[in-house]
């Protein structure tokens, strides 16, 4: 075997794994896609089994395009991933700079931050909407009790009660309701991303170059025009890379989403595609193609505007 | 210089209680979970329990009896352990190979697999369900663990091949002069000196195995249920088991999250494919 034959063999395996992890559920999904597939029928038990003689055409993909729950599904997916992202950005920018300096324990902050992101999905979930965020016995509903307990009390006092009779009772947000329940989930993520986004800028700060900054300040240059003109710029990259990673997780969320509301007021496309499988597999796998095309599109977009970078 | 003076006072008082009051903020809900593991059932929903109460081990003692948490963990172990393995096994002589051997193509092979990555889970589920329910095996240890390197290999590979780049293609030559084969320059020459990236790309595999939620959930029933699943499966407990649900949620979640204060700095590296350092 020749020197560069055998060494170059060796990456078949990965890629022949991934090629059939890719192409044969995929194929399986788009051939379901055209035909018609329910788990029960009763009246029509030849729908029950896959088989090309009930060919539905596109016919799965235009009850999905009819169905309202689909495009509030494609809306709440970018919704909750759009959002998460610029909090995420935001706030790990702020902190990065902030921490990027030596202050007294600064080690410690930085284990105290970088936490939540190991945390399981999962548990994340349980823990905000239960013990956190839950009207009545979470923090949330201890806190506003709390508050109104106090105003009580402040209403009884002769004179400044009558001030105080006039505030309103605070009522308690319930989190799991459909106008709340996407508010949720991007809390408990961001809580569990804008730590990656902090450790990720903060390691980009420490190679922003001192002199170029120093030459800034003696030139007159004030706190924020540094920021605006050196750091902003030098954290493009990093950003772009943030970004992307997210991207790539957040649009499949799915434990937060039903831990929370079981999809009440919050689908998104992998939570519509579940709950059509569980009855209406065609359904389901002309959605997953519809998933699988606007993931792509982002896939195109964000590949483009990282790629480069990444291969340097 | 009145700005200086300004930023210097900001940097002796303001940033510490600043960076301080943050980085308690952000630990806290962890913290929290902590503390409510140590009281009753009872006692966690009591607003006069909020801070004052007896701790107890009860909930930890427990854990057998309220949520056979060890078998849940037990498959969380073997899943995550084994996938981890075989991610490295399949993972290792592809980066080799695309690092030491590029051709015109491994570029775009690497891109591709990334863009892997972005296939939503949810749109191939079913089939996957259909095939493993077919072949006998859903529910079974080694679909999850199958299933996991496979999604995990993408980024291990790449996390690999940054790391396998930094190593001087002089050292793999010399190598070669010697009459060392293919799988000797693999054993002894890239694994001695890859041994740290190679020790964190294991790491931050074994991280994503053990917090997967999406497989996990969905290929299992029983027998190889993870602690994912276990979690998921008590996710309105209204309010009655916050003692014991956080009892059970500690001991999921606390050895990752010890395990990822030692390798944060890796992570940068493995997470952003190199391209920030």
């Amino acid at each position: 075997m020749s020197d560069r034959k055998l060494p170059r063999l060796l990456q078949t395996p990965a890629v022949l794994l991934l090629l059939v992890w890719m192409l044969i559920p995929l194929g399986m999904t788009l051939y379901f896609s055209f035909i018609r597939y329910v788990l029960n029928n009763l009246r029509r038990p030849e729908w029950t089994s896959p088989s090309p003689s009930n060919w539905r055409g596109f016919g799965n993909y235009e009850f999905v395009l009819k169905s309202k729950d689909f495009f509030l599904a494609i809306q709440n997916s970018l919704f909750i991933v759009c959002s998460i992202l610029f909090l995420t950005v935001i706030l790990g920018i702020l902190i990065a700079v902030l921490i990027n300096k030596t202050f007294p324990g600064q080690g410690i902050v930085r284990v105290l931050l970088i936490s939540p992101f190991f945390v399981m999905p999962a548990v994340n979930a349980v823990l905000w909407i239960n013990m956190i965020l839950d009207p009545v016995l979470g923090l949330q509903g201890i806190a506003i009790a709390g508050i109104n307990d106090v105003l009580d009390g402040l209403r009884q006092i002769p004179i400044l009660g009558a001030f105080f009779s006039l505030w309103p009772e605070f009522e308690p947000i319930s989190f799991r309701a459909t106008q709340t329940s996407a508010i949720a989930v991007i809390m408990m993520v961001t809580w569990q991303w804008t730590p990656f986004a902090v450790l990720i800028f903060m390691t980009s700060l420490q190679s922003e170059d001192q002199q170029q900054k120093e030459a800034a300040v003696l030139d007159g240059a004030n706190t924020w025009s540094q920021f605006r003109f050196l750091t902003l710029p030098h954290l493009g990259r990093p950003i772009a890379i943030v970004v992307m990673i997210q991207a790539i997780f957040h649009l499949s969320l799915y434990a937060e989403i039903e831990i929370v509301s079981r999809g009440n007021g919050n689908k998104n496309l992998p939570y519509l595609i579940g709950e059509f499988a569980n009855n209406n597999i065609g359904a389901a796998s002309a959605t997953g193609i519809f998933a699988v095309i606007l993931a792509n599109i982002v896939a195109i977009f964000l590949l483009r505007m990282v790629g480069k970078t990444l291969m340097e | 210089m009145a700005i200086v003076a300004q930023s210097s006072k900001f940097s002796t008082y303001g940033r510490p209680v600043l960076a301080w009051g943050i980085g308690l903020l952000f630990f806290f809900p962890i913290f929290w979970m902590v503390v409510t593991s140590f009281k009753t059932d009872a006692d966690a929903v009591k607003p006069e329990h909020l801070i004052f109460f007896s701790p107890t081990l009860d909930n930890y003692l427990n854990m057998t009896d309220n949520y056979d948490y060890w078998r849940f963990a037990r498959n969380s172990i073997i899943t995550a352990v084994s996938a981890t393995i075989f991610t490295l096994f399949v993972g290792v002589p592809a980066a080799y190979a695309m690092a030491f051997n590029p051709s015109r193509a491994t570029k775009d092979v690497l891109m591709w697999m990334l863009s892997t990555k972005m296939l939503p889970a949810a749109a191939v589920l079913y089939p996957m369900i259909f095939l493993a329910k077919g072949i006998g095996l859903y529910d079974t240890h080694i679909l999850i663990i199958t299933v996991l390197s496979l999604i995990n290999l993408p980024i291990a590979i790449w996390m690999l091949f940054t790391y396998f780049k930094e190593i001087p293609k002089d050292i793999i030559e010399a190598g070669k002069m010697d009459g060392v084969n293919t799988w000797g320059e693999i054993k002894e020459i890239l694994i001695p000196l890859a041994w740290g990236g190679i020790a964190s790309t294991a790491l931050l595999v074994f991280i994503f195995c053990w917090n997967e939620a999406y497989w996990t959930v969905r290929l299992t029933t029983i027998d190889a249920a993870t602690l994912s699943k276990l979690i998921e499966g008590n996710r309105a407990p209204e309010g009655l088991f916050f003692g014991r649900l956080s009892a059970v949620s500690t001991a999921a979640v606390g050895p990752i999250v010890i395990l990822g204060w030692f390798c944060q700095k890796q992570l940068v590296q493995g997470l952003t494919f190199g391209a920030v350092k």
